[in-house]
């Protein structure tokens, strides 16, 4: 019995330290496989994800970032935020939101949170707030490598449109997320 | 649970020594077996081992200047359509195309990326080759298989895909270009012109 016993702990005790919880996401996302394996790298990484109906959401990592980013956007957009929204906002990950509803979803609480559909970031040519999100975060941090995280069934439009968007602001490398292909 | 048994050491009957008092120090394991193995389940599927994998993807940068456009050689060009249902078109040259429709398998596209660009393809097969076999190290195949992409009598891919096309489908092209070696290649626009032609086929 106590070997076994042991081996059950070890075990255990192996899987509590490298799991690692899946964030949180407003969206799950199926993506496509490749046969690229090239891991992404865990920190400076800002994440443009496309859900298959054409919504975007952004996210950035570092809180330090998010802090200095959400103040420059709220500027930009003359939304006030309070110390206490920025700290939240610094927490937490994937967004798809305009600013103006940022503002009222930050001091909202877990529950409440989890209700709210959100219907993506701008980035028509009226309302280009995901051109402003990538700028500023870049400006901020110049090291992000930027990863673009698409659905299998979201269309070439809105990819292309993304791709557009990346590239005005200077972007003319990043990285597709993909899954590794299983059978090959 | 944790049951001790209470030898109470009774003196012998027989009138001997007072065997000494023993307290059993086994206690029921179970228990604890069952938590371990209760969490051992549980962390073993939450847990997630494949980190994401990712594709990098460089675009042309973009100009209006036609004299920072790079020319490229009519017969070394291949352009990919996607089409409708995970169709691919493709021609090659650019003046009086003559369109071929295949799909995304490994007989289709593939088969006429390696025909096409033969030459690069031998090289890095050779290169996997002696990679395989332990000759070179992974560094130096690396830095080789960059050469050899890179070569100027290689192909040329140009990418070009409908507003409706699936992104799966874009991926599963750029997949092939990382299968055949093919170290230039864009994502460029459509032209009207080839949204015609992919709907005459």
């Amino acid at each position: 019995m106590t070997p076994m016993v042991d081996l059950a702990f070890l075990l255990v005790t192996f899987f509590m330290l490298t799991t690692k919880f899946r964030a949180d996401e407003p969206v799950v996302v199926d993506t496509p496989s490749s046969i690229s394996e090239i891991k992404l790298p865990d920190i400076d990484i800002m994440t443009i994800t496309i859900a298959p109906e054409g919504k975007l959401y952004f996210n950035i990592d570092g809180k330090k970032t998010r802090e200095k980013v959400l103040r420059k956007m709220g500027e930009r957009y003359q939304v006030e935020f309070t110390d206490a929204e920025v700290n939240r906002f610094s927490v937490l990950t994937s967004f798809g939101l305009p600013i103006r509803e940022l503002k009222q979803y930050l001091p909202m609480d877990e529950t409440a949170r989890k209700l709210i559909t959100q219907n993506g970031v701008p980035y028509d040519s009226l309302n280009n707030e995901l051109s402003d999100w990538v700028r500023f975060s870049r400006l901020e941090n110049p090291q992000f490598r930027i990863a673009v995280k698409g659905d299998r069934k979201a269309d070439y439009k809105t990819v292309k449109r993304v791709i557009d968007i990346l590239q005005t602001n200077k972007v003319n490398k990043f990285n597709l997320i993909t899954d590794l292909e299983s059978t090959i | 649970m944790a049951e001790i048994n209470h030898d109470q050491g009774t003196p012998d009957k027989k009138g001997k020594k007072p065997v000494q008092k023993k307290f059993s120090t086994h206690i029921d394991m179970t228990p604890v077996v069952d938590i371990a193995f209760l969490l051992l389940t549980f962390f073993m599927l939450t847990t997630t081992f494949s980190k994401p994998k990712t594709m990098e993807v460089n675009m042309p940068i973009k100009t209006d200047n036609p004299e920072d456009q790079q020319k490229v050689s009519e017969k070394q060009t291949i352009t990919i359509l996607l089409g409708n249902n995970d169709q691919v078109v493709w021609y090659q040259g650019l003046e009086n195309p003559t369109p071929n429709i295949t799909d995304l398998s490994a007989s289709g596209l593939r088969k006429t990326l390696i025909e096409k660009n033969s030459s690069v393809y031998s090289k890095a097969t050779i290169l996997k080759d002696s990679l395989s076999r332990g000759f070179i190290k992974i560094d130096e195949f690396k830095k080789r298989l960059g050469v050899i992409k890179q070569d100027k009598s290689g192909l040329i891919v140009l990418i070009k895909a409908q507003d409706e096309s699936s992104y799966s489908n874009l991926v599963d092209v750029l997949d092939e270009m990382a299968v055949c070696h093919i170290g230039r290649y864009a994502i460029v626009d459509i032209t009207p012109i080839e949204i015609e032609m992919i709907e005459k086929i």
